[in-house]
């Protein structure tokens, strides 16, 4: 019997400790016939260095999000631009599908084999002022997470205000901000629903963030082909989908908690005013994207096409 | 459960026999103890994959040194510093003993005092006792008071920043379970309170057992006292800009740090007390402190890495539930362990290592969450004072040249009883520490 | 001179030692007063110029390890680790130096084997491209100071910090 440790970081309670990890877990151990069994291990240092950990192997595997090392894995990040429009399973599985034909070969995780990839949920805005229009954000002191979120801040004139997430609470609470993008998720996993008073959803979704699970390669290469195949078989496309969907549901779970805090929840419809002001951000902050991806050896437009494609065409019985 | 166990007596003995550093101690036994488990043995010894255990410790080092929320530490004490600097403390001891300098023990008292008052602005142990004693020691010292009754009572008083608001721990505790940072805030405050009443009547006990430890000084009639307060307004316009500050919502308490140094820096040019050296000087010892703290939690994490890997959270929970007792005992257990554990750990990696494993039990028995984050921060503050591995007081011992920890572990010996008299009643009467959230939030 | 007056009376190191912490700490020195005008002036923006500095976190995060860092070697060699002295009077002072003597190379070694570790990894998030999220700072300069100032700590150690182990008069 072989022990696959994965270290993992956010709360216990998250979706990702109590859904993600422990269904695949259950699902390798049923694969391998109980010849692999997965253990959780928490507290191993900070996100970022999740992917130098399993690197090294001093665990096997493990999640994180890209944005936490700006530069190296630039092509996963291709879901996070306004405009996607759908949910997280359907963006999670296209963003899969993309990366097994085209992102593979350029091999931005080096020594580590990717199980899945995933997208938190579509970002808001989370305020203590209504928005009715994208200038009552000028001026605005909002607390933003890099990548995309900074070039929306800058497009969106507001106040930039750079803190760790789990900050976001504090601040809020004294006002030293006025309002936040964040998925929909934290309203209850970091109670913003106790601070924040509105919430701004575009039509098409805002920002989103990726995230991916991955394994050491040599750690895999040490299994039997046997249990090798059957690991790989309850990964990729599966499991990215089985994410995506759990992180639906901490987003769903969020707006429950928004609801019952009474918080004030303006879905924007689609050709208001508001929603034509925030999509004519939307091909400037694509080109960025694309932008930071010229050195790579692919056909990025086109590749950025088929994914909104495939997410908007997902559909979850298939 | 048994690895554990071993490294941590490994851990004792290279710190006390060997008298190795403790940051060194705890990172080098953290280090091969997680080599142990990742399969070392003396046969594979040059064969052993260091590289992904060097990785690991050079990463821990890499990632603690660039921590933006322990950006606190050196500012907080560059604060105080400053404050020192620019002759504010003298005037705040001349204040306080104006008003309670005729008591025995007067000067300890107000110290206590003053730690509740700073803890209000500052969320950091370390760095309310780092202040404190630039600020309390020099005039206890003038005033004849002994070694350990005067750091006895700034290593306690300054426990005190983590559990009245804001405070670092509660927000983590509150980010690790998910409780209301709020309602923990609103917690902290009278069990906060309690706190600095238990440590008057300990001054009281040490000068009621040996008079010479705190002298008392001359009684001063009130236009004497009203006059002493004319020196403190610099403090007072500090504290106003601190709190305030936070309260108003301008700054974040992180930030506060900075703004309370510039602050400081601001009346000590008013003042005029501050040139070239002495600003130089101000610098580079608060950079001293800074650098010797930081090497404490590296090697503290990289410890705990270890014992994260042997196993040893799951082993205490499954050690606590085999134990078929009542929920009240579960917890007086799980305090039994925290007071052991707190006399090896940090208070920051303590939390980050035990609350997870707690909670869940804790929860499920019934308690209430906000109860216990508020139990768990004053353990957590007995683990800073208790001996061998008390951070307050080494931090003390780093900042007063020529005070050794076990002059300040004797000295705080009541200070630590008056804590295990408000850790009981917090246990037992669960609204000392409920009631504010109930009243406020709830 | 006033400067060569100061440095006698507050760097008690001999030789080179002298030198190279007076140096260091010049460096600390500015850095934490760079960091407490940086806090403010961030804060200050905010709110009468409704405009932060971009990137505050990070440039606070990068002055955090350098003064930890710069500072390192300094406070190292002078001995100013916390250690537990519960035993040192039922210790002989002979005995007291051999314990020290052995920390010191303990020590050197430690700070000497994550420095090499922390080269390659330098040079591999170099190689990666990995940079910070505002300022798109490479990543792994930070980390070659860090793993420089710790080749620093382990050379001083082995060298001076062996001198003093022994001459210590404890
Ligand atoms: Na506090
Ligand atoms: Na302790």
């Amino acid at each position: 019997q072989t022990v696959l440790r994965v270290a993992t970081w956010l709360p216990p309670t998250d979706n990702q400790n109590t859904i993600v990890w422990p269904t695949w877990a259950k699902w390798v151990e049923e694969a391998t016939e109980g010849r692999v069994v997965v253990k959780l291990e928490y507290g191993l240092g900070h996100p970022k260095t999740m992917f130098q950990i399993v690197e090294d192997g001093i665990s096997d595997a493990s999640f994180s999000f890209h944005g936490y090392v700006p530069g190296r894995f630039t092509l996963p990040q291709i879901i996070e631009m306004p405009g996607l429009g759908v949910n997280s399973e359907a963006t999670s599985v296209a963003l899969w599908r993309m990366y097994d034909k085209y992102f593979k070969a350029e091999n931005e995780f080096e020594d580590l084999e990717v199980l899945g990839l995933f997208s938190h949920g579509q970002g808001t805005i989370q305020s203590n002022f209504p928005v009715t229009s994208l200038d009552d954000l000028k001026g605005k002191k909002i607390r933003v997470g890099g990548g995309v979120q900074t070039y929306l801040a800058e497009a969106m004139e507001v106040t930039p205000v750079g803190a760790p997430a789990t900050k976001a609470y504090e601040m809020l609470q004294q006002n030293v901000i006025d309002g936040i993008f964040m998925p929909m998720a934290q309203q209850k996993s970091l109670r913003l629903n106790e601070v924040t008073k509105y919430i701004t959803i575009f039509p098409a979704g805002m920002y989103m963030g990726s995230f991916s699970m991955f394994i050491n390669a040599e750690f895999m290469d040490s299994l039997s082909e046997k249990d090798q195949a059957a690991i790989r078989a309850v990964s990729g496309e599966k499991l990215s989908a089985m994410a995506g969907k759990a992180w639906d549901m901490g987003d769903l779970d969020g707006y429950k908690a928004a609801i019952a805090a009474g918080v004030d929840i303006n879905e924007v419809q689609e050709g208001s005013a508001l929603s034509e002001q925030f999509n004519a951000l939307m091909p400037a902050s694509d080109q960025a994207w694309l932008d930071s991806v010229a050195d790579k050896n692919i056909d990025a437009e086109a590749v950025l096409k088929e994914l909104r494609h495939e997410a908007r065409h997902y559909n979850a019985g298939n | 459960m048994t690895v554990a166990l071993i490294g941590f007596a490994v851990l004792l003995l290279l710190i006390i026999a060997v008298r190795i550093p403790i940051a060194f101690a705890m990172g080098i036994v953290g280090f091969f103890g997680f080599s142990y488990l990742q399969g070392l043995t003396f046969d594979n010894l040059f064969s052993f994959r260091w590289s992904g255990m060097l990785s690991l410790a050079s990463n821990r080092i890499i990632d603690t040194a660039q921590e933006y929320s322990l950006s606190v530490i050196p500012l907080f004490i560059l604060m105080g510093n400053l404050v020192t600097n620019s002759g504010l403390s003298n005037a705040l001891y001349r204040a306080s003993n104006a008003f309670l300098g005729h008591h025995r023990g007067g000067l300890s008292m107000a110290t206590v005092v003053a730690c509740g008052g700073f803890s209000a602005i500052c969320g950091s142990s370390l760095a309310t006792s780092a202040t404190m004693a630039k600020v309390a020691m020099p005039e206890m010292r003038k005033y004849g008071y002994s070694d350990g009754l005067a750091t006895a009572s700034i290593a306690a008083g300054g426990t005190l920043g983590i559990l009245i608001p804001p405070s670092v721990i509660l927000v983590m505790y509150g980010l690790l379970t998910e409780t209301s940072i709020r309602e923990l805030f609103a917690a902290g405050f009278i069990p906060g309170m309690l706190g600095i009443l238990l440590y008057l009547f300990a001054v009281k006990y040490v000068v009621w057992r040996n008079p010479e430890a705190g002298p008392c000084g001359e009684k001063l009639s009130w236009p004497q006292r009203l006059s002493a307060m004319n020196g403190v307004w610099g403090v007072l316009a500090l504290f106003v800009l601190v709190m305030g500050g936070i309260y108003a919502g301008i700054f974040t308490p992180t930030e506060a740090a900075g703004v309370g140094a510039g602050g400081a820096f601001l009346i000590a040019l008013f003042k005029r007390t501050l040139n070239l050296r002495s600003l130089f000087l101000s610098l580079i010892d608060t950079t001293r402190t800074t650098a010797m703290l930081f090497a404490v939690v590296i090697g503290a994490l990289i410890f705990s890495d270890f014992i994260n890997r042997a196993g040893f959270p799951d082993d205490l929970y499954n050690f606590v539930v085999s134990l078929d007792i009542s929920p009240l005992g579960v917890i007086f257990v799980i305090l039994g362990i925290y007071i052991i554990l707190g006399m090896v750990f940090e208070s920051l990696s303590m939390m980050l290592l035990t609350v997870p494993i707690f909670y869940p039990l804790v929860q499920s028995l019934g308690f209430d969450l906000v109860w216990f984050g508020i139990i768990v921060v004053v353990v957590t503050e007995i683990s800073l004072i208790t001996p061998p591995v008390g951070m307050n007081v080494f931090v003390l011992s780093a900042v007063l040249k020529g005070v050794k920890p076990g002059t300040i572990f004797r000295g705080v010996t009541p200070f630590w009883c008056a804590d295990i008299v408000r850790l009981l009643l917090i246990t037992l009467i669960p609204a000392v520490a409920l009631i504010l959230p109930e009243i406020l939030y709830r | 001179m006033a400067l060569s007056q100061f440095i006698a009376e507050h760097y008690p190191d001999k030789g080179p030692a002298k030198w190279l912490a007076f140096g260091l700490e010049c460096v600390t020195a500015t850095t934490l007063m760079g960091l407490m005008l940086l806090t403010c002036a961030d804060v200050a923006g905010r709110y009468f110029f409704a405009n932060s500095i971009n990137g505050a976190v990070e440039i606070t995060e990068v002055l955090l390890a350098v003064i930890v860092f710069a500072q390192m070697p300094v406070i190292t060699w002078r001995g100013g680790h916390v250690i537990v002295d519960l035993l040192d009077r039922f210790y002989g002072i002979l005995l007291v130096k051999v314990l020290a003597l052995f920390s010191t190379l303990l020590i050197s070694a430690a700070f000497y084997f994550v420095a090499e570790r922390m080269i390659y990894l330098a040079s591999r998030s170099l190689r990666r491209g990995v940079v910070t999220e505002y300022l798109e700072f490479p990543v792994g300069y930070i980390v070659q100071f860090v793993a420089v100032m710790s080749y620093v700590c382990a050379a001083t150690m082995i060298t001076y910090g062996v001198y003093r182990a022994i001459k210590s008069q404890q």
